[in-house]
């Protein structure tokens, strides 16, 4: 355990530099999938747009175009209708100059709204209409010798070759304007193809930046929750170290407050038992020498003062022993020892101690016994010392499951709330060692009250055989 | 005469024999035997029939207080005097209590164990000087902190002989043929002297009484 302890103690600063690391990481896996996410939807609204755009683009230029061509067509309908009126009306010259100057501005307009279209035209498609155009020129051209004639010329016979050729080529031009109508519908149904394969060709991208996307966060998401865990891990081996940490703390100090008293108990019958028996033994002795020995003066005197001599030491080790531990709480039980404890502070101090017991059994188990003794101990001592008390009332009082203690004193108390001396520690140490619970009620001015609960080990067992 | 015949019960060897040197010394005293614990003492107490068991407190196995509960229970008229190194009254008051008649101290035992034993040989309790100097100054110091009134002057003339005489170790019976009373009359003085100190038994009416110096 100790080497588990140094271990972990060794290698923390490294574990921290690690969980630095990987935070770092965590934090720029966490940065690249928000990148990620908005490349991806910036990407597709631009790609959007542009797409629209350029639909928009096509419709409006096969539109004009459609436009154009429809134009083309009206005029020449129309200046084929100009040329009809022109060659049946005969006379009104007004009439007539009025048709060639209509026919004129048609074929004008018409001219310059073609050329403006084949100028709007990328080059690769300009030849249809280039050849419209042509066409157009020459259907224009052989309508030209119809307004030369002469009124009277007009029911000639060029009349009707020149009706029918002006006829064909008219033929000729609505026929391109057809077919360039025919290559427009082509190509509009190429622009749906090119959108349907730019749609697709969109959504492939989308769906790969999407599992793209979806697979970095799953990584990302998988990566966390093992990162997670294993802190998680960590700081749950953590806890129970600092748990085994803490109860091994504790047995310790109850190993050791065992051990103290156990030290105690030997010294003190030791002293009692061999030293104080062999001194009491030895002024037996000297008595017996006395009174056998029939010399007086120096001799008797000699021994008056071995006796002498022997008796304080006697008391010494009597009181050294029971200041140690006091043999009563082993011979007569916590009761006897309680009330001698009380009768010897009373007697060195001012202090009168008063001690009530309570139906307290003779054979409470030795920890309880030891516990209660010391804590008393400590109690009156505090008192004396700390709370320049006149009077203290201890009282013990055993119930079927636990002993209760008080020990109330009439000093000047303190602020129990914040002052927690290292005897109370000491106190609430062995108690809690026992299970059970230490308060202290405490004014200044108005006393101490130092209460402890111990639960019983045995209820049933009250009154048998503990104290083996 | 006939000799008073004695049992030795201490667990340390070197005390037994300088306690069998004093006593073997008494013409009038004879040792049957000596134990070094408290059980080994009840069963040649209840073998031997001593008139008087010198008795260690401290000893193995069993304590010499409960020996001595257990040799009075079994055989009233066999008389105990223990030797204690403490001169505590909680001791004192528990050998009173297992019934012994006598309480020692162990140094100064030498001075006291003849007395003692001729004494509660004859029914008498015996107490050290100094257990009773110390009892005394005990109850006087308390009886002064607490400012509290000396119960004993609550007692009338005659409850104080009977209280003497009861204290003394003599039975009712006795007391009663001492001051020519009937025994009835002896054990109503005796419940009024017992409730006026406050007392519960005859073992806390003797320390009474050796606190009090009426008896040493």
């Amino acid at each position: 355990m100790t080497e588990k302890k140094l271990d972990t103690l060794v290698a923390s600063p490294f574990q921290g530099r690690r969980q630095f690391g990987s935070r770092a990481a965590l934090f720029a896996g966490f940065g690249t999938l928000l990148i990620l996410m908005a490349i991806i939807s910036i990407d597709s609204l631009y790609t959007l747009e542009a797409f629209e755009t350029h639909n928009t683009q096509i419709r409006q230029d096969l539109l004009y175009r459609e436009h154009t061509l429809e134009q083309v067509r009206t005029s020449v309908y129309e200046s084929g209708d100009i040329m009809s009126d022109y060659t049946v009306i005969e006379s009104d010259l007004h009439t007539r100059e009025r048709l060639r100057t209509e026919f004129q501005s048609i074929h004008s307009e018409t001219t310059a709204l073609l050329k403006a279209c084949i100028q709007s035209l990328p080059t690769d498609k300009r030849d249809s209409f280039q050849h419209l155009g042509e066409e157009l020129e020459r259907y224009w051209s052989r309508a030209d010798p119809i307004f030369a004639l002469r009124a009277t010329e007009k029911k000639g016979l060029g009349h009707s070759a020149l009706r029918s050729d002006v006829l064909s080529q008219y033929a000729e031009v609505l026929a391109i304007t057809k077919e360039i109508s025919a290559v427009n519908d082509d190509e509009l149904k190429e622009a749906d193809r090119r959108i349907s394969e730019t749609f697709a060709q969109f959504r492939r991208r989308l769906l790969m930046l999407a599992v793209i996307g979806f697979s970095f966060g799953l990584i990302l998401a998988t990566t966390t929750i093992v990162y997670a865990g294993r802190l998680e891990k960590r700081v749950e081996d953590k806890y129970e170290e600092s748990l085994q940490a803490q109860r091994e703390l504790k047995q310790l100090s109850k190993r050791l407050v065992e051990a103290e008293e156990r030290e105690r108990r030997a010294i003190s019958r030791e002293l009692h038992d061999e030293v104080g028996q062999c001194l009491s033994a030895l002024l037996i002795d000297v008595d017996n020498l006395t009174e056998m020995s029939s010399e007086e003066g120096a001799f008797r005197q000699g021994l008056q003062k071995i006796k002498t001599l022997a008796e304080n030491c006697v008391n010494e080790v009597r009181n050294m022993a029971l200041l140690l531990r006091p043999s009563m709480l082993d011979d007569l039980g916590l009761v006897a020892a309680l009330d001698w404890q009380a009768r010897e502070v009373s007697k060195r101090t001012s202090m009168l101690v008063d001690t009530v017991d309570e139906n307290v059994s003779e054979n409470l188990p030795e920890e309880y016994k030891t516990c209660v003794y010391r804590i008393v101990q400590e109690a009156l001592n505090n008192c004396s010392k700390h709370a320049y008390a006149k009077n203290v009332r201890v009282v013990v009082r055993q119930e079927p499951n636990y002993l209760r203690v008080s020990i109330e004193d009439d000093g000047k108390g303190f602020d129990a709330s914040r002052v927690r001396g290292l005897g109370l520690v000491g106190m609430n140490e062995r108690v809690s060692q026992l299970g059970g619970v230490l308060k202290v009620e405490s004014d200044p001015a108005r006393g101490t009250r130092l209460r402890v609960d111990l639960p019983l080990p045995n209820p049933s067992d009250d009154s048998g055989e503990l104290s083996s | 005469m006939k000799k008073l015949r004695i049992l030795l019960a201490d667990d340390h060897i070197v005390m037994r024999s300088g306690l069998r040197a004093l006593l073997d010394r008494q013409p009038n005293l004879e040792v049957v035997g000596e134990s070094e614990n408290g059980r080994e003492t009840v069963a040649l107490a209840a073998s031997l029939k001593p008139d008087v068991v010198v008795m260690d407190v401290g000893m193995p196995i069993l304590n010499g207080i409960e020996a001595t509960q257990t040799i009075v229970t079994q055989c009233p008229t066999i008389a105990v005097v223990i030797l204690s190194m403490h001169a505590d009254e909680s001791y004192v008051m528990r050998a009173l209590k297992a019934g012994a008649r006598g309480y020692l101290l162990k140094d100064s035992a030498a001075a006291d164990l003849i007395g003692a034993i001729q004494a509660i040989s004859q029914g008498k309790s015996f107490f050290s000087p100094k257990v009773s100097r110390i009892l005394a100054e005990d109850y006087v110091r308390v009886l002064k902190q607490k400012g509290a009134v000396d119960t004993y002057d609550l007692l009338t003339s005659r409850e104080r002989e009977i209280l003497q005489l009861l204290a003394e170790g003599k039975s009712n019976k006795e007391v009663a043929t001492a001051l020519n009373i009937s025994p009835y009359t002896v054990e109503t003085h005796r419940s009024h002297i017992l409730q006026k100190l406050n007392l519960h038994n005859s073992a806390e009416l003797v320390l009474y009484a050796v606190r009090k110096g009426i008896i040493s």
